[in-house]
């Protein structure tokens, strides 16, 4: 079996939000729809104070509690971990969306554009389905899936990984199959410690956070 | 040569399109642009750089914003005249388009009756000038408009619009002189501990600085954050060290005590000290160098032959401490004999351990709020990481290795006290022989030596054993009394040299401030009667923005580049619209070692290509530059300067001659045409000849570059030179000969910035200095608590890019893009809560804003990100977040001796009203 | 920094009035049900309170209508009756609307039971719906369901003491149920003030403690004493029940108004180990 999942390192990302705009222009997302985010986080009190950049987005959960409550089925999750949404069947009731844990879902209910009307490259992604729908975070599935019919290997080669991954100028976001022990991001997750936002929800998010080494040892 | 295998498909309505975007000093980042239908849809990474580039290929946030610069509805389309004489903030220009033959001939017959009466007005100053911002970038965009302005003749290009005072100016000059470090840059790669005084590589490193730096993060180098708030790069540091602004000289002066004090002196590098800097030179009672009585040559005292021997003498085992009498000459400014005969004399090591003893860190806890613990701590943890003594090879070169660095960031770097943190910085290096070596300290680009391009062959041997340097002459023959252009460089800054950049190296706001009123001694500086204006905006980016904009309010003749509508091209005459990055053509060189971290191991060439057709009229800068030539009269000039090189590659070479005939005008794809096939020739030795056509499907090419020639070091010693450290024997005579010319013409405006040229810089009340011009503008300390700072802001510096709605958008996730940074407690006190508006003073200005509450910054310390406050850019008017700018005042006791000041003004702080 | 988009909690931006009308009326459309049901009542009593009370569900569900991106495709809310309670809730809807209609048109008890049972039904999935929402800490709380459910119960009661009084019916049947209902509820919000305390945002508890405490002292306190008042004093009760009916109602009322459009914070991000950038 196939368990896509994405690995973000924070001790490399530098909130510089190349993933959120790449992100934005591969998915030709309108104004404040940000599928993929970086949080800056403050964590402490001065001077004891640490500052944390956080990619986020939607989990790809394995329990996703969003799929659960939607009414009109749309929201389904794929045998692959990938949790999509059918434009055609969701009603926009945002059920998912505060069922959602991880603030990943958005609903745009008018057409908006940069300045107002929209400019020729805001043309040609312009999706009236997605208009008064829930959209999120896909993982780029049709690259994923483009990229496989031609046998490709997401989170390797370009044509098929998700265009943050691609984008990402730290090296913070690498995508990949967690259930492959020999794919790019098991080997990460077993040499580093890792987290899941929200864990304690029990939502198995297909997202994993490093904050640091396995065994702990670093130079001094 | 090596051309990635071809990813851009030809020019089609769609497909994906290689180009670069070279928008800021940390650039250039190779991209793909997507067409669907003959429009830009999509920026990727370049993937088939990834193997050349030293980022990965990766392509920062800015360049993503490209796709929306392109289709900006704000974006000016048309030629525009303005019809309201009147000029001014309250003015309406009234702009009216017009045609493109009606623009360039208005603009060439101003400038041919320029021509007609002199190229220089009565004061001796060029009566063109031109303004580009982004620390030369803007060169990447402007095709062949360099060949004009040297078709030209002179041209003020001194104006300042953030250079100089927005720049790590110290570092520029002082790196550049002691180790052709116009940039500097730990060896990330391989460094392992950096002590990081405010730079901000996560911000303003670009891809290379941010891939480097995680990499490293990842290895384990820690680096320790010196700064008054916690910035992007604090934040990903090991330590975060809030220091008092202003009070880095302390604290690294504290660091260098430790090492001359507390370690045991085998743990520095003291074969270093005696072979590679002038520590082992005997300095006389005056302060200068003790020297041979016949070759002048200096002298240092030899333990093995117990007797004093000229510096370059082969065997000899130096001394570095003790007190010493030989036969000698002490030679002072202007050639004076001060003493000979048997003379004592101390190796200048010797002076320094004596200098700094002072300076212990319980003294410097005092000034930087730092705890000594934590000073002593850092040093010993950098003298710990340093290995001193350890080897690595390098492509079969045995070399030092030594992974500790100090780096400092803008306003750190720049201002008084600029000076003193980077001999102390460069210092820490060469204690431990960590400078220009593998893990080091490095310098990674030359800009006032020459070859520009090629940073090692830029050394040759100087005076008294160290590098050769082109200061401008300070002795009483050749010194210039009358200065070039208006800011004065070549005047007033030796160190600014006289090369193509140094225009924009002096006191550059000497330009704007002088127009009131001229010091004496100095010509009177005179508004040019043609000011051309590119990718630069110093009515918002310069210092003093309302004197600013008021200034070239009154320039007579002012011919914009105009993107959008901005508060600069709000007084132009004329507006033309260039063809923006994704729609104009030219080729850049790539690689080698560059800007801060840009030192790869590749160098080559990379082309910028339409990929979409131009919007409305607008028209490449290449075309545009050809008729200016034309119209002029200028086209033989023109032409034969770009036959020389000024396009990026003379185009005639060992075996190659694409040279274009000068007799008539060349199209844009003809010119770049030739200028590819001379680039390919370059890189190939003339075996691969490559047309535009070849460039536009691959994007770029390249060869390899040395990883050894990252380091000067081995350059140095293979020419016997050594690093003008730790003693200033030559600034310090440059600055009595400097203060002799200037005394003589009876020029006193420039006594307090003399003091600055010390043989071991002394501490100094840094931050009084600030108090003071505080005083001086009317107001007390205790009623402007507040030390305002700027950071730069990954998402929009140097990226022009204000107006644009994708950038804001995600720019928005970093904290402080919408207000004033404000530390928690100290808001709390004043009763201020997150969004709250806020009044920001100082004696003279006031700006609003809203507050921003964070705990990460200190509490006497306020933050404004980026530069914002514009009333006409489209879109980021609305902004409501304002600048430092508009509060920083220009003024002659804030310049420093090379003609710099720093982003740091003393403020009020209050609330002013609820937020929403 | 971006206030629509954390990193500390803010409050949700999905669900407005629109959704909280569908759980005041339809609560207290249920509850209306119930109360009528058990009332014991006939005739055109019977009949009014049956469809007021499916008025007000519908009005909960027409006001929802108004808030769906896609109002045109609103029958697709029944395709996951398997997992989401939303869908389960239109299910339900649809069934007491069938029996309430039945019932009202036939003059049945046994059909208005029916109903009611159904109307219990609705209120258990509208608690189910809200603690379905696990992105909102405030509602994810198994003990809102009981909340939601007695509330709704007590809203009902409330309405028929309160249609009573206007209409000079008899109302004394209810009064035992009626103050059941509040104690249930009051009991309801303990517990639910206990389990929501943890995970929760300050801004939301703040708001939740103010709606409750109205909900306890207007809304349990007062209406019981003056269910006594009107148990006690015959002259007084229409004026007495009159009032206690609206204070169960309207108390009952804002708090779900303050729950769904002020109290719904979502948890924000949260780091259990910070970076290590370099060393430790």
């Amino acid at each position: 079996m196939t368990r896509w999942a994405m690995v973000a390192d924070l001790r490399r990302c530098v909130g510089c939000q190349t993933c959120t705009a790449s992100c934005k222009q591969a998915n030709a997302t309108p104004p404040d729809v940000q599928w993929r985010r970086v949080l800056d986080m403050e964590v402490g009190e001065y001077p004891a104070v640490k500052r944390v950049f956080v990619p986020v987005g939607c989990m790809h959960c394995d329990d996703p509690p969003c799929m659960h409550v939607c009414p009109s089925t749309a929201t389904k999750k794929r045998p692959d971990g990938i949790v999509t949404i059918d434009y055609d069947l969701c009603i926009g009731c945002s059920y998912c969306a505060v069922a959602c844990p991880y603030q990943a879902r958005y609903k745009t209910d008018r057409a908006s554009f940069a300045y107002g009307k929209a400019t020729p490259a805001e043309e040609q992604g312009y999706d009236p389905k997605r208009l008064a729908v829930a959209t999120k975070c896909t993982f780029c599935v049709d690259r994923i899936d483009a990229g496989l019919a031609k046998g490709l290997t997401p989170g390797l080669d370009p044509e098929a990984t998700p265009a943050c991954v691609n984008a990402c100028i730290t090296q913070t976001l690498s995508f990949g199959d967690v259930e492959d022990p020999h794919s790019n991001v098991s080997q990460l997750l077993a040499e580093n410690q890792t987290f899941r936002m929200h864990e304690e929800l029990g939502t198995g998010p297909g997202f994993y956070y490093i904050w640091d080494k396995k065994d702990g040892e670093t130079a001094t | 040569m090596n051309a990635p295998e071809p990813k851009a498909a030809p020019l089609a309505t769609s497909g994906k399109r290689a180009t670069y975007c070279y928008q800021c000093v940390a650039g250039p980042d190779l991209l793909t642009v997507k067409v669907v239908d003959g429009v830009a849809t999509e920026v990727e990474p370049n993937f088939a750089a990834c193997n050349v580039h030293p980022g990965g290929g990766k392509v920062c946030v800015r360049a993503y914003g490209l796709v929306q610069k392109t289709y900006n509805p704000n974006r000016v389309l048309t030629p525009m005249r303005r019809t309201n004489p009147k000029k001014g903030r309250n003015e309406d220009p009234g702009f009216v388009p017009i045609s493109w033959d009606e623009a360039l001939d208005t603009i060439a017959a101003k400038l041919r009756s320029v021509r007609e009466a002199g190229l220089l007005d009565a004061s001796g100053y060029p009566k063109v000038a031109a303004n580009f911002g982004g620390g030369g970038t803007p060169q990447s965009y402007m095709g062949t408009f360099p060949a004009f302005l040297a078709a030209w003749g002179p041209v003020d290009m001194g104006f300042g619009s953030g250079q100089g005072v927005k720049c790590t100016h110290s570092e520029h000059l002082y790196g550049e002189f002691w180790h052709r470090a116009f940039t500097v840059c730990p060896d990330t790669p391989m460094c392992n501990y950096v002590i990081s005084c405010g730079a901000n590589s996560e911000a303003s490193g670009g891809v290379v600085g941010v891939w480097r730096h995680a990499n490293a993060r990842e290895r384990g180098m820690k680096r320790v954050q010196v700064e008054p708030h916690l910035s992007i790069t604090g934040a990903c540091s090991a330590e975060w060290v809030p220091i008092k602004p202003k009070t880095d000289p302390a604290f690294l002066y504290a660091l260098i005590h430790v090492l001359l004090h507390e370690a045991k002196r085998e743990r520095l590098d003291l074969e270093f000290l005696k072979q590679h800097s002038n520590s082992p030179y005997l300095v006389g009672a005056n302060g200068f160098y003790l020297r041979d009585a016949a070759t002048k040559k200096p002298l240092l005292w030899d333990l093995k032959r117990n007797a004093a021997v000229a510096h370059d003498t082969p065997g000899c085992d130096p001394a570095l401490e003790g007190s010493f009498t030989c036969e000698a000459v002490e030679i002072g400014a202007d050639a004076e004999v001060l003493a000979q005969g048997r003379l004592e004399g101390s190796p200048s090591f010797a002076k320094l351990v004596a200098h700094v003893q002072p300076y212990s860190p319980e003294w410097a806890a005092g000034i930087c709020d730092v705890p000594a613990a934590a000073m002593r701590r850092i040093a010993n943890e950098y003298l710990d990481h340093a290995q001193v003594g350890a080897t690595i090879e390098i492509e079969g070169k045995t070399l030092p290795y030594r992974p500790v660095s100090v780096s400092l960031g803008k306003t750190v770097n720049n201002g008084w006290g600029g000076f003193e943190c980077v001999w102390a910085r460069t210092l820490l290096a060469v204690l431990v022989g960590g400078l220009e070596v593998p893990g080091g300290t490095l310098g990674t680009t030359v800009r006032l030596n020459r070859p520009l391009a090629e940073r090692l062959e830029s050394v040759t041997p100087g005076p008294d054993g160290f590098m050769h340097y082109p200061m401008n002459p300070t002795d009483r023959e050749h010194w210039s009394a009358r200065p070039n252009i208006r800011n004065a460089y070549r005047t007033m800054v030796p160190l600014a040299a006289n090369g193509p950049w140094s225009q924009a190296l002096g006191p550059t706001h000497f330009s704007w401030m002088f127009q009131k009123e001229t010091p004496k001694g100095l010509p009177t500086v005179t508004l040019p009667e043609v000011w051309f204006v590119y990718r630069t905006n110093p009515a918002i980016s310069f210092w003093d923005t309302k004197g600013v904009s008021d200034t070239m309010a009154r320039f007579p003749f002012v011919v914009a580049m105009a993107y959008t509508r901005d508060e600069t091209n709000h007084m132009a005459d004329i507006l033309l619209p260039d063809a923006v990055d994704l729609e104009s053509l030219q080729l850049i060189r790539i690689g080698g070692s560059k800007y801060i971290e840009q030192f790869w191991e590749h160098e080559g060439y990379a082309l910028r290509q339409p990929v979409v057709a131009a919007q409305g009229e607008a028209r490449d800068f290449t075309d545009i530059a050809t008729e200016l030539a034309r119209r002029c009269g200028l086209l033989e000039a023109y032409n034969a300067s770009i036959n020389r090189g000024s396009a990026g590659v003379p185009l005639k070479g060992e075996s190659w001659d694409f040279s274009l005939d000068p007799a008539r005008a060349h199209g844009r794809d003809e010119i770049w045409d030739a200028v590819c096939k001379a680039a390919s020739a370059d890189l190939t030795g003339g075996k691969e000849i490559h047309d535009l056509a070849w460039w536009k499907e691959h994007g770029l090419a390249t060869k390899p570059f040395a990883h050894a020639d990252w380091y000067l070091y081995p350059t140095m010693v293979a020419q016997g030179l050594r690093f003008e450290l730790p003693y200033q024997e030559r600034l310090y005579r440059i600055g009595k000969e400097l203060g002799n010319r200037l005394h003589e013409n009876d020029m006193q405006w420039w006594n307090e910035q003399l003091a600055e040229y010390q043989t071991l810089p002394k501490w100094k009340d840094f931050p009084g200095l600030w108090e003071k011009s505080l005083i001086k503008m009317g107001g007390k300390t205790q009623d402007f608590p507040f030390w305002l700072l700027t950071s730069r802001s990954m998402q929009y510096s140097w990226g022009n890019n204000v107006g644009i709605q994708m950038i804001h958008e995600v720019a928005d996730n970093i904290s402080g893009h919408r207000g004033v940074i404000i530390n928690a407690g100290t808001a709390d006190k004043l009763g201020i809560n997150e969004g709250d508006q806020v009044e920001i003073a100082t004696p003279q200005h006031n700006v609003a804003a809203r507050a921003v509450v964070r705990q990460g910054i200190r509490p006497d310390t306020l933050l404004l990100i980026g530069q914002f406050s514009h009333w006409v850019t489209p879109y980021a008017k609305d902004f409501g977040v304002p600048s430092m700018n508009s509060l920083v005042p220009m003024s002659m006791e804030l310049t420093d001796a090379t003609g710099s000041g720093a982003d740091v003004v003393r403020v009020s702080l209050r609330r002013t009203g609820g937020g929403k | 920094m971006n206030d629509n988009f954390g990193p500390k909690p803010w409050h949700q931006t999905n669900w407005d009035f629109r959704a909280a009308f569908n759980f005041i009326f339809g609560g207290a459309g249920a509850g209306l049900l119930v109360a009528a049901a058990i009332s014991g009542g006939t005739g055109n009593a019977l009949r009014i309170e049956i469809l007021l009370g499916l008025a007000l569900i519908g009005a909960g569900l027409v006001s929802v209508w108004f808030e769906i991106g896609r109002p045109l495709r609103a029958m697709n809310v029944g395709f996951n009756p398997f997992t989401s309670w939303m869908t389960r809730e239109s299910y339900v809807a649809g069934l007491v609307f069938v029996l309430g209609l039945a019932a009202a048109w036939f003059d049945s008890q046994p059909l208005a039971l029916a109903a009611a049972l159904g109307a219990l039904a609705f209120a258990y999935c509208q608690g189910r719906i809200l603690q379905g929402a696990k992105g909102i800490p405030a509602w994810r709380v198994p003990a809102l369901i009981w909340l939601i459910f007695t509330t709704a119960l007590a809203e009902g009661a409330g309405l028929f003491v309160a249609l009573a009084a206007l209409l000079d019916a008899p109302a004394r049947g209810v009064l035992a149920y009626i103050s059941l209902a509040l104690i249930a509820r009051a009991l309801a919000w303990s517990i639910y003030r206990g389990s929501v305390a943890k995970g929760t945002v300050r801004a939301a508890l703040v708001r939740l403690e103010r709606a409750g405490k109205i909900l306890v002292q207007f809304g349990t306190i007062a209406p019981l004493a003056l269910v006594l008042v009107a148990w006690l004093a015959p002259e007084v009760a229409r004026i007495a029940l009159l009032l206690a009916g609206l204070a169960v109602i309207a108390t009952g009322w804002q708090f779900k108004f303050v729950l769904i459009t002020r109290a719904a914070y979502n948890q924000g991000f949260a780091l259990p180990h910070l970076p290590v950038r370099g060393t430790r």
